[in-house]
C-alpha cells in the first residue's frame, strides 16, 4: 500500500468529486432559479423580434441576417380594419423564418407565461414552414397582469401578407437582422447592453430586470466598455438623422469619438439606387477636416435593403 | 517536413518532433496575436487609421486577436510543454509522437479556419466563445481530446511510481478544460437562451482561465524552476494545497462577472467569496516557487529562462491581489467594465502566464533541437522589450480604467472620458507594439537556433553550456 | 490504508506506510527532479486564515447594495399624511420622509436600512412613481417586500432567492410561492461556509496522510 496517496486513481476520483461538487453548486442549483424566471414584455418582444438565433445558425450560415422575422407597428386591425390605439407590435414570420426560441420551447418564457401562451395564445399551432404572425397580449391572472405570446394567425385570423400590407413599408422594422449586424460588426466589443446596478442607471437607464432576456440568444452583454452603454440608447436619442450621420462617420456629429466609421454598411447604392462614391466622399471629408471646405459632404441616404437600415431599426426599436 | 512526419511510422519519428512543431507554431501565433493587438490598439488611439473597409474594422479584428492569443499562443505553448515535460517527468517517452504531430497539424488548420470565419464576421456572438459551433466541435475533437489522450496515456505509461505535481496539473487540466468547453458551448449546441446563455458564457470565460490558463502556467513553473536551478521543489505538501485549492476555488466564481445581471443573489455572493479565496492557491504557488529559488537568486539575473519564469511568478502576486478583490461588490462598482479590467486580463495572459510559457518554450526547444540558443543578446532584447512594453500597457490601461471609473461615478459625459483616455490609448499602443517587436526578435532568434545553434553534447542541458553570442 | 488518529494534525498514516512513502520518495527522480517535504511557513498559514476571514467579511451583503421596496415602504405609507403635504417644497418633503423612514428602519432586524437610504437619496417625483407598485406589493402580500428591486423610478420583481415549489415537490412545476427566504446576511454565505469547510477537511486529510514534515526524505540516496 506504499504511496497510496500518489496513485492516480485516487487522485482522479478526488478531482472528479471536487469539480463535481463545484459544478453542482454553480450549474445545477441555479438551473432551478433560471427555470422559474418569468418573461416580461421586454423579454417577449426580444424573443419574437430576434427570431430563433442571432449569430451562426442553420437558417443563416453566413450570418447575413437571413431567416429573421419582420416587426411591424400596427395601428389598425388587418382583418376588420378597426383602429388600434395605441398601436401595437406584430411579429411576422414568413415561411423561411424559423420560430423564435421562446415559441419553440414555451418553458423558456417561464412556467406561467409559457402556459398562457399555449392555452390562450395557441402558439403550439404555429410551425416553422408556414407564415405566421405573433402579437404580445396582456391578461389578468389572480389580479396580476401577465403578458403572453398570441398566435394572431390562429386567434385573430391575421395572415402574414395582410399584416405587412396594412402596416406599409414605413412601419416595418428589421429588428432581428439589425441585431445580427450588431453581432457581426462587433459593436459589443466596446458597447455594453448591461447598465450596472450601482451607478449607471442615472446615466444609462435601468439595468435589465429578471425576465428581460428569456429566449434571447446571444445576450451579448459585453464586458469591456470603451463607449456608452446602449441598452436604453433610443430613449436618450431617437433621432434617425443623428444615427445615420453617426454610423456613417461618427466624427461628423461627435468630433472626439473613437468609434470606427460604418459607412460600408450602406452597401453599393443609396436609397435612390444611385452608386455611392465612397472615395469621393472621403476625399471631400478630408478637405472638410483640413479646413479647405466649410461643410462636410452630405451623408447618402441608406437603401431599404442595406445593413445600415436594419441596424438603425434595431437601435431605435429595441433599445428603449 | 511536417507532412512527411505525419505519415511516417511511429518508431521513425524522432522524439521531440511534436514539441518542436508545437513550439514554433506557438511562437508564430504569438507574433500574429500580438501584431493584431498592436493593430487594434492603434485603431483605438487613432480611429481613422485604416478605415473604410469592413475587413480591417475594429469589430472584426478584436476577437481574432483574443482567440489567436488564447488558442494559438497560450494553449499551443501549453501543448508544447506537455509534449516534453510529461514524458520527462515520468522517465519515459511520449505515448505517441504521431498523435502529437497530427494534433499540432489539425490545431493549426482548425484555428486558422476559425479565425478566418471570425474575421469575416461569421461568429456566434458570445464573448470568448465566439467560434461557431462546428468549429467548437473541431476544437473539442481535434485539439483538446488528442492532447488530453496523449498526456493521460503518457502519465499512465510512466516509469515512476509517483506522479510529479506538474503532471497532476497537466492531467487534471486537460480534462477540466474539456468539461468547461463543453458546458460553455452548450448554449450553441442545445439552443439554450436568455440568462442561462449569458451565465454559461461567463462560466466558460472564467473557468477557461481558472482551470486551464492559470494552473497550467503554474504547473510549468513547477518544472522549469527546479530543473534549471537544480534545487528540489520546496514542498510536496504545499503543492497539494495549490492543486486542490485550484479545483475547489477557481472553478466557482463565474457569476462575479455578472454582478449587475439579475442572477440569483446567492450565486453572486457565493462567487464573490470564492473569488477572494483564489488567493489561497496563489499564496501556495508563489510561496512554493520562491522558496525553491533559495540560494539561486543570482540566476534571476544570469539565466534567461529563470528570468522569464521568476518574472511570471512575481506577476502572479499583483494578478491575484487584483483578481481576488476587484470582483467583490465593494470594489467592483468602481472598476467594472473599465480599462482596469483590460489591464488585469493582460496581466494574467500577457504577464503571468506568457512569461512562464516563454521560459518553457525557450528551454524545451533547446533540449529537443539539441542546440544551444543562438544569441543571448537577442534573448535579453526580447525580455526587456516584453517586460517594458507590458508594463507600459498595464500601467496605462490601469490609469485609463480609473479615469473611466471616476467618470462613471461622477456622471461625466462619456465623450469627456474618451478624450481623457486618449493619451493612455496611445501609451497602450506603444506598449503593445514593443511586445510585438520583441516577439519578432524571438522568432528570429529561435529560427537561427534551429539552424545555427551550437549542438548540445549528449547528456548535457542547454543551460550548462556557455553562450557564444 | 492504515490510519492512526493519536496525533491527527501531525500524521495520520501508519508508521510503516509513512516510512514506505519516504523510501519511495527517496528512490525515484522525476526526470531529474525531486521534491522536499517542507511545511508551509507559519506566516503563510496565518495569511491563509486571514484570506478566508477577509473573503467572508468583504463579501457580506453590506457593500454595493441598493435599497429595495422594504426600505421605501415607510416613506410611501407616510407620503400622503398631513405632516408631509403641508411642507412647501419637494426637497423639504423628502428630507422629512427620509428622516422618518430612517427612524422606522432603525429598529428593523436588517440594520442596513438607514445607511442605504442615506447613500441612495430619491426624489419626490421618483417616489411618486414607485409608490403604486409598492402599495400593490403590500396589499397582494405575494412576496416579501424585499424581493422588489427599485432602480430610479422603476420597481420590479427581480429576485431569485428560494426556489419555487409545488406542495414541497422540488422537481414539480414551479408556482409563485418561494420555498425558502434567506436572512439578509446570508446571500449564499451558508453554502459557502459548507463548501470551504469541506475543502479544508479534505485538504487536512490529504496532507496529514503524507509523512510528517519533520521527516525529510534523504536525497543523497537518490540514484
Amino acid at each position: 500500500m506504499a504511496g497510496q496517496f500518489q496513485k492516480h486513481k485516487l487522485g482522479a476520483a478526488g478531482i472528479g468529486g471536487m469539480l463535481g461538487l463545484s459544478m453542482c453548486i454553480t450549474l445545477f442549483f441555479p438551473s432551478f432559479d433560471f427555470r422559474s424566471g418569468e418573461s416580461t414584455w421586454v423579454g417577449l418582444d426580444k424573443t419574437l423580434s430576434n427570431g430563433r438565433v442571432i449569430g451562426f445558425s442553420y437558417e443563416d450560415p453566413l450570418v447575413r441576417g437571413e431567416g429573421k422575422p419582420t416587426t411591424v407597428v400596427l395601428n389598425k386591425d388587418p382583418k376588420t380594419g378597426e383602429a388600434i390605439d395605441p398601436p401595437i407590435r406584430a411579429y411576422v414570420y414568413d415561411a423561411k423564418a424559423p420560430l423564435s426560441a421562446g415559441v419553440r420551447h414555451p418553458s423558456n418564457m417561464g412556467p406561467t407565461v409559457g402556459k398562457l401562451s399555449i392555452e390562450k395564445g395557441k402558439i403550439d399551432q404555429a410551425n416553422d414552414s408556414d407564415p405566421v404572425v405573433f402579437t404580445i397580449e396582456a391578461t389578468d391572472v389572480d389580479g396580476e397582469e401577465w403578458h403572453y405570446v398570441n398566435n394572431a394567425t390562429v386567434n385573430n385570423g391575421w395572415t402574414a401578407e395582410a399584416v405587412l400590407n396594412t402596416a406599409g413599408a414605413e412601419s416595418q422594422y428589421l429588428i432581428g437582422r439589425g441585431k445580427t449586424v450588431y453581432i457581426t460588426e462587433g459593436c459589443w466589443w466596446c458597447h455594453t447592453l448591461l447598465p450596472e446596478h450601482t451607478q449607471d442607471w442615472q446615466v444609462f437607464g435601468t439595468p435589465p430586470f429578471l425576465g428581460d432576456f428569456n429566449g434571447e440568444m446571444p445576450t451579448a452583454f459585453g464586458s469591456d466598455r470603451k463607449a456608452p452603454d446602449l441598452l436604453h440608447v433610443a430613449a436618450r436619442n431617437s433621432s434617425k438623422e443623428w444615427m445615420t450621420m453617426h454610423f456613417f462617420n461618427p466624427r461628423l456629429v461627435q468630433p472626439n469619438s473613437i468609434m470606427p466609421r460604418f459607412d460600408y454598411l450602406w452597401g453599393k447604392t443609396d436609397a435612390n439606387g444611385k452608386a455611392i462614391d465612397f472615395s469621393k466622399w472621403r476625399a471631400e471629408y478630408n478637405d472638410y477636416v483640413s479646413g479647405k471646405t466649410v461643410h462636410p459632404p452630405e451623408v447618402p441616404e441608406y437603401a431599404p435593403e442595406s445593413e445600415a437600415r436594419a441596424l438603425i431599426d434595431w437601435v431605435l426599436m429595441s433599445l428603449r | 517536413m511536417l507532412l512527411k512526419l505525419l505519415f511516417a511510422k511511429e518508431e521513425d519519428i524522432p522524439p521531440g518532433s511534436a514539441t518542436i512543431f508545437f513550439g514554433y507554431s506557438a511562437i508564430f501565433w504569438f507574433v500574429v496575436g500580438t501584431g493584431l493587438g498592436s493593430f487594434n490598439a492603434a485603431k483605438l488611439a487613432f480611429p481613422d487609421f485604416v478605415t473604410g473597409t469592413e475587413m480591417f474594422a475594429f469589430g472584426h479584428m478584436r476577437q481574432v486577436h483574443v482567440l489567436a492569443v488564447i488558442l494559438g499562443w497560450i494553449s499551443m505553448a501549453f501543448a508544447m510543454t506537455m509534449m516534453y515535460m510529461t514524458p520527462a517527468l515520468g522517465n519515459t517517452k511520449l505515448w505517441s509522437e504521431k498523435l502529437g504531430l497530427w494534433n499540432c497539424f489539425l490545431w493549426n488548420i482548425g484555428l486558422s479556419l476559425g479565425l478566418f470565419l471570425l474575421w469575416i464576421g461569421i461568429t456566434s456572438g458570445r464573448e470568448y466563445s465566439d467560434l461557431i459551433w462546428p468549429i467548437d466541435l473541431v476544437v473539442l475533437v481535434a485539439v483538446l481530446l488528442p492532447l488530453g489522450i496523449n498526456v493521460w496515456m503518457t502519465i499512465a505509461h510512466r516509469r515512476t511510481q509517483g506522479i510529479y505535481i506538474t503532471n497532476w496539473f497537466f492531467g487534471a487540466c486537460t480534462f477540466m478544460v474539456m468539461v468547461t468547453f463543453v458546458v460553455g458551448q452548450a448554449p450553441e449546441l442545445f439552443n439554450l437562451t436568455g440568462l442561462t446563455e449569458g451565465y454559461l458564457t461567463f462560466w466558460f470565460a472564467h473557468n477557461v482561465l481558472g482551470l486551464w490558463i492559470t494552473p497550467v502556467a503554474a504547473a510549468i513553473a513547477y518544472y522549469t524552476i527546479p530543473k534549471l536551478t537544480g534545487n528540489p521543489l520546496y514542498s510536496h505538501r504545499i503543492g497539494h494545497l495549490h492543486f486542490w485549492a485550484i479545483i475547489a476555488f477557481y472553478s466557482t466564481p463565474a457569476s462575479h462577472h455578472l454582478l449587475s445581471a439579475p442572477l440569483p443573489e446567492w450565486l453572486k455572493s457565493f462567487a464573490s467569496v470564492e473569488g477572494v479565496l483564489i488567493l489561497i492557491p496563489a499564496v501556495a504557488f508563489v510561496a512554493n516557487i520562491l522558496l525553491t529559488m533559495k540560494g539561486r537568486w543570482s540566476m534571476f539575473v544570469e539565466n534567461i529562462e529563470i528570468k522569464f519564469s521568476v518574472t511570471g511568478v512575481l506577476l502572479a502576486i499583483p494578478l491575484n491581489m487584483q483578481g481576488g478583490f476587484q470582483q467583490t461588490r465593494a470594489i467592483n462598482w468602481y472598476v467594472h467594465g473599465t480599462g482596469w479590467i483590460v489591464a488585469h486580463a493582460h496581466l494574467a495572459l500577457l504577464g503571468m502566464s506568457t512569461a512562464l510559457e516563454i521560459a518553457a518554450v525557450y528551454f524545451g526547444l533547446q533540449q529537443m533541437l539539441r542546440r544551444k540558443l543562438y544569441s543571448l543578446a537577442l534573448a535579453n532584447f526580447h525580455y526587456w522589450f516584453y517586460i517594458v512594453g507590458f508594463c507600459i500597457y498595464w500601467i496605462s490601461m490601469t490609469i485609463a480604467g480609473l479615469i473611466q471609473g471616476a467618470g462613471k461615478v461622477y456622471e461625466v459625459p462619456y465623450i469627456d472620458v474618451v478624450v481623457a483616455e486618449h493619451p493612455y490609448m496611445i501609451a497602450r499602443w506603444v506598449g503593445g507594439t514593443m511586445v510585438f517587436t520583441g516577439n519578432l526578435v524571438w522568432l528570429y532568434n529561435m529560427w537561427m537556433t534551429a539552424r545555427e545553434g551550437t549542438v548540445l553534447p549528449k547528456g548535457r542541458y542547454s543551460h550548462e553550456l556557455a553562450y557564444e553570442r | 490504508m492504515g490510519w492512526k488518529f493519536d496525533k491527527p494534525l501531525h500524521e495520520m498514516a501508519s508508521e510503516e506506510e509513512s516510512t514506505a512513502m519516504l523510501r519511495q520518495w527517496e528512490s525515484e527522480k522525476h526526470g531529474g527532479l525531486w521534491e522536499g517535504n517542507n511545511r508551509l511557513p507559519l506566516p503563510f498559514t496565518y495569511l491563509i486564515a486571514l484570506i478566508v476571514l477577509t473573503a467572508f467579511m468583504i463579501t457580506m451583503p453590506i457593500w454595493g447594495q441598493r435599497p429595495n421596496a422594504e426600505h421605501y415602504a415607510p416613506m410611501v405609507n407616510e407620503m400622503d399624511s398631513a405632516a408631509v403635504q403641508n411642507l412647501a417644497t419637494d426637497e423639504e418633503k423628502m428630507k422629512y420622509l427620509t428622516a422618518f423612514a430612517m427612524k422606522e428602519l432603525a429598529t428593523a432586524s436588517d440594520p442596513r436600512g438607514p445607511g442605504l437610504l442615506e447613500r441612495h437619496p430619491i426624489t419626490w417625483d421618483d417616489l411618486q412613481n414607485i409608490a403604486p407598485g409598492i402599495r400593490e406589493a403590500q396589499t397582494s402580500q405575494k412576496y416579501p417586500l424585499a424581493f422588489y428591486n427599485i432602480v430610479g423610478d422603476k420597481i420590479a420583481l427581480a429576485n431569485f432567492e428560494g426556489n419555487r415549489t409545488v406542495n414541497g415537490d422540488f422537481f414539480g412545476e414551479p408556482t409563485n410561492a418561494p420555498a425558502r427566504v434567506q436572512p439578509w446576511f446570508d446571500k449564499g454565505m451558508i453554502i459557502d461556509l459548507f463548501y470551504v469547510s469541506y475543502f479544508f477537511i479534505v485538504l487536512i486529510l490529504i496532507t496529514k496522510r503524507l509523512p510528517s514534515f519533520t521527516r525529510k526524505p534523504d536525497m543523497s540516496k537518490t540514484s
